[in-house]
C-alpha cells in the first residue's frame, strides 16, 4: 500500500469512528441545531417589524435571518470539536492510536474530514427548517448543494480555533472560552441586520469578517442567483482563515503527539 | 549501568541460546525536562516465548521503560530494541509487531466492542475476510461476544479490560506488552485474566509484563527484573530470585502448661539441639518462629521433638520466602511501603 492509499485508508476507518462518536450523543447535534432554530422562529416573529426600516431593503425577516442562522449551525457544529481530542489524550485512547503502524497525519485528518460532513448536515437542518418556513431557495437544489458545500468548508476551516485552543491549554475550559470568544464575531456580522443599518465602525468590521462574507454569499444564494464574486469572496476568505487556523492545528498537534 | 544480579534459570537459557532476542535493551536512560531522572541505565533482553516480568513499586520506571519500548516516548541514550528493529529509528517496524495493553484500558466509548476489533486489526492491515474472523475468535475467546454489539462506554471494569487485551491481539503480534495488566480487579477478574495471559503466552507469544503485585510476577513470570529507582536491581527466575534469600519461615503456635511461657525460646531450642541452630529460633508473639532451610521436610522433626512436657503446639505455619523479600534484600525497602498494604497477620 503507498503513502497516500494508506492515509486514505487510515482516514476513512479511524474518521468513521470520530464520525460515530459525533453522532450517537444525541446532545451533541440536539444541542448545535437548538440555538439556531430558536433564534429562527422566536427573533423571525418578534422583530419581523424590523424590515420596515427604510434601509434594511428586504420583505421577509425570516428570510433575512435563515442564512445567518444556517451560518451558525455550521459553526456551533464545530465549537467544541478540539474537545474531542483532548478527551482521548487524556484517557490515552491518543497513545494507542499512536502506538499504531499508521501516520500520525491520518489521526488529525480523521478528526477534520468528518466535521466537514457533520458542519454540512446541521447547516441542512437550517436550511430545511427555513424554507418549511417560508424563506425562499432562488437556485434551487444546486444552489442548496452549493450552501452546504461551503458550510462544510466554513466548519473545517474554524474548527481550527477549538483545536488550537485544546491542545494548546489541554484545558476543558480553554477550549469553549476560545470557541465563546466567536461569538461576538458572528453577533457582529450582517446576520441580524444588514450592512447599510449598521453604525459606521461596525460597517468597517464587516469589509473584514469571513461570517459576513459566508452569510452574504449564501443570502444571494438563497435570495437572488449566483453571485459568483459573493461566493468567491467566501471562499477566498474561509481558505485563508482554514490554512491559518489548520496550520495552528497541525503545529498544536505535533507538540502534543510527537 | 550495570544490570544488577543476574540469576540464571537453566531451561530458559537453553531456548534462548543461538536466537536473536525479541526484546534488546541496553543502558536505557530516561530524562524528563531537567532532573527527573525516570530511568537510569536499563539493561535486559526478553527471549522469544518467554513471559518476562518487571516487578518493583510505583515510580520505579516500569511504565516509562515501557514508553519506550511502545515507541511512544522518545529515550535520552541508550538502544532499545524489539524484534530486531530499533525503536528509535524504525519505530513504524515495531509498531506493526507489537501489541500493547496500557495500565487504564484505552477505549473510545461510543464505540461497540466489535468496532473496536475491527478497527485495531485495519490499523494492523488485516484483510476483510480475516477481520471478522478474528474478532469472532476474539470476542468468543474472551467471552464477550454477547455484548460485541453494546457500547464499550458500558462495559465494566473486567470486560474492559478484556476488550483491550483483545484488540492488542487482533493482529497476532509476536510480542505483547503489558502494563500493570490488573491493576485494580477483583481477585476473581485477576485469576481469570492471569490464566488467560498464561494461555496465550502457551501458543507462543512473547511476553512483558510489569507489575507491583509479587502474587502475579510470582505466578506469571518465566523470568523477572525487578526494579528501583530507574535501575534493575536483580533478574532472575522467580524461584531462583527466592532461594537467594535463604530459609523458609516456620511459625509454631505453643500453649505452655506451668510457668515454661517465660523461656519458651529457651525451651524450644534446647529440644531442637542437634537439629536447628538457636540462631535460627527467634521469639514470635504466638510462640516461637524457626528459620529452616526446607520447612515442609522439616515439619515432622519440629513436631516430634518439641511437642510434649510441658510444652503443646497448637498450630503452626510455614511460609517461602516472597518476592517482597526479595525485593526487600536487594532494596532494603518493601515493594509496597503504604501501612495498609502490608499484610495483616492474625493470631489466636
Amino acid at each position: 500500500m503507498n503513502t497516500l492509499t494508506a492515509f486514505t485508508y487510515e482516514t476513512y476507518w479511524m474518521g468513521l469512528r470520530t464520525t460515530r462518536r459525533f453522532f450517537r450523543v444525541p446532545s451533541n447535534w440536539l444541542s448545535i441545531i437548538f440555538f439556531p432554530l430558536i433564534q429562527l422562529l422566536v427573533f423571525s416573529q418578534l422583530y419581523k417589524d424590523i424590515v420596515q426600516l427604510p434601509a434594511f431593503g428586504h420583505q421577509s425577516y425570516l428570510a433575512y435571518l435563515a442564512p445567518g442562522q444556517i451560518v451558525f449551525a455550521s459553526f456551533l457544529a464545530v465549537g467544541w470539536s478540539g474537545y474531542g481530542m483532548l478527551v482521548e489524550y487524556r484517557n490515552g485512547y491518543l497513545d494507542k492510536l499512536r502506538a499504531s503502524p499508521i501516520a500520525r497525519s491520518s489521526i488529525l485528518a480523521a478528526e477534520m474530514v468528518p466535521l466537514f460532513f457533520e458542519a454540512a448536515l446541521m447547516a441542512a437542518v437550517l436550511l430545511v427548517v427555513s424554507l418549511l418556513l417560508g424563506a425562499s431557495l432562488v437556485t434551487g437544489v444546486g444552489g442548496a448543494l452549493l450552501i452546504l458545500a461551503m458550510s462544510g468548508l466554513f466548519g473545517i476551516a474554524f474548527a481550527g480555533v477549538s483545536f488550537i485552543a485544546a491542545l494548546l491549554t489541554k484545558s476543558e475550559q480553554a477550549a469553549s472560552a476560545l470557541s465563546l470568544l466567536m461569538f461576538p464575531v458572528v453577533f457582529i456580522s450582517t446576520a441580524f441586520v444588514p450592512r447599510a443599518v449598521m453604525p459606521g465602525w461596525m460597517q468597517g468590521v464587516n469589509d473584514w469578517n469571513p461570517v459576513t462574507f459566508q452569510i452574504e454569499a449564501i443570502r444571494r444564494l438563497m435570495l437572488v442567483g449566483y453571485d459568483w464574486s459573493a461566493i468567491g469572496k467566501a471562499v477566498l476568505s474561509l481558505l485563508i482563515v482554514g490554512a491559518l487556523l489548520q496550520t495552528g492545528t497541525l503545529l498544536a498537534f505535533r507538540r502534543l503527539a510527537r | 549501568m550495570s544490570t544488577g544480579l543476574r540469576i540464571p534459570g537453566p531451561a530458559v537459557d537453553a531456548t534462548r541460546a543461538g536466537r536473536e532476542s525479541v526484546i534488546e535493551v541496553r543502558d536505557l536512560v530516561k530524562v524528563y525536562g531537567r532532573d527527573t531522572r525516570a530511568l537510569e541505565g536499563i539493561s535486559f533482553d526478553v527471549g522469544h516465548g518467554e513471559l518476562f516480568g518487571f516487578l518493583g513499586p510505583n515510580g520505579a520506571g516500569k511504565t516509562t521503560t515501557i514508553r519506550i519500548l511502545a515507541t511512544l516516548l522518545r529515550p535520552t541514550s541508550g538502544v532499545a530494541r524489539v524484534a530486531g528493529f530499533d525503536v528509535a529509528t524504525h519505530p513504524h517496524d515495531v509498531r506493526e509487531r507489537l501489541g500493547l495493553a496500557m495500565q487504564t484500558p484505552t477505549l473510545d466509548a461510543f464505540s461497540t466492542g466489535r468496532e473496536t476489533l475491527e478497527l485495531a486489526g485495519r490499523l494492523h492491515r488485516l484483510p476483510a475476510a480475516k477481520l471478522r474472523r478474528r474478532a469472532d475468535e476474539l470476542l468468543e475467546l474472551m467471552g464477550l461476544s454477547s455484548v460485541a454489539r453494546k457500547l464499550t462506554g458500558t462495559y465494566s471494569g473486567g470486560m474492559k479490560r478484556r476488550l483491550d487485551l483483545a484488540s492488542a491481539l487482533m493482529h497476532d503480534p509476536p510480542l505483547l506488552i503489558l502494563d500493570e495488566p490488573t491493576e485494580g480487579l477483583d481477585p476473581q477478574s485477576r485469576t481469570a485474566l492471569w490464566e488467560e495471559l498464561e494461555r496465550i503466552c502457551a501458543q507462543g507469544t512473547t511476553m512483558l509484563l510489569t507489575t507491583h503485585y509479587m502474587e502475579e510476577a510470582d505466578r506469571l513470570c518465566s523470568r523477572l527484573a525487578i526494579v528501583d529507582n530507574g535501575r534493575i536491581v536483580v533478574e532472575g527466575g522467580p524461584q531462583e530470585l527466592k532461594e537467594t534469600v535463604g530459609a523458609d519461615s516456620v511459625v509454631l503456635q505453643l500453649e505452655t502448661s506451668d510457668g515454661a511461657a517465660d523461656d519458651r525460646v529457651g525451651a524450644v531450642c534446647r529440644r531442637l539441639e542437634g537439629f536447628v541452630p538457636c540462631e535460627a529460633v527467634t521469639p514470635h508473639p504466638a510462640g516461637v518462629a524457626l528459620a529452616v532451610p526446607d520447612a515442609s521436610a522439616a515439619v515432622p522433626q519440629l513436631m516430634r521433638r518439641v511437642d510434649g512436657d510441658g510444652l503443646h503446639i497448637t498450630g503452626l505455619q510455614m511460609s517461602q520466602p516472597s518476592l517482597d523479600d526479595v525485593f526487600l534484600k536487594y532494596t532494603g525497602r518493601h515493594i509496597r511501603e503504604e501501612a495498609a498494604d502490608q499484610p495483616i497477620v492474625m493470631w489466636g
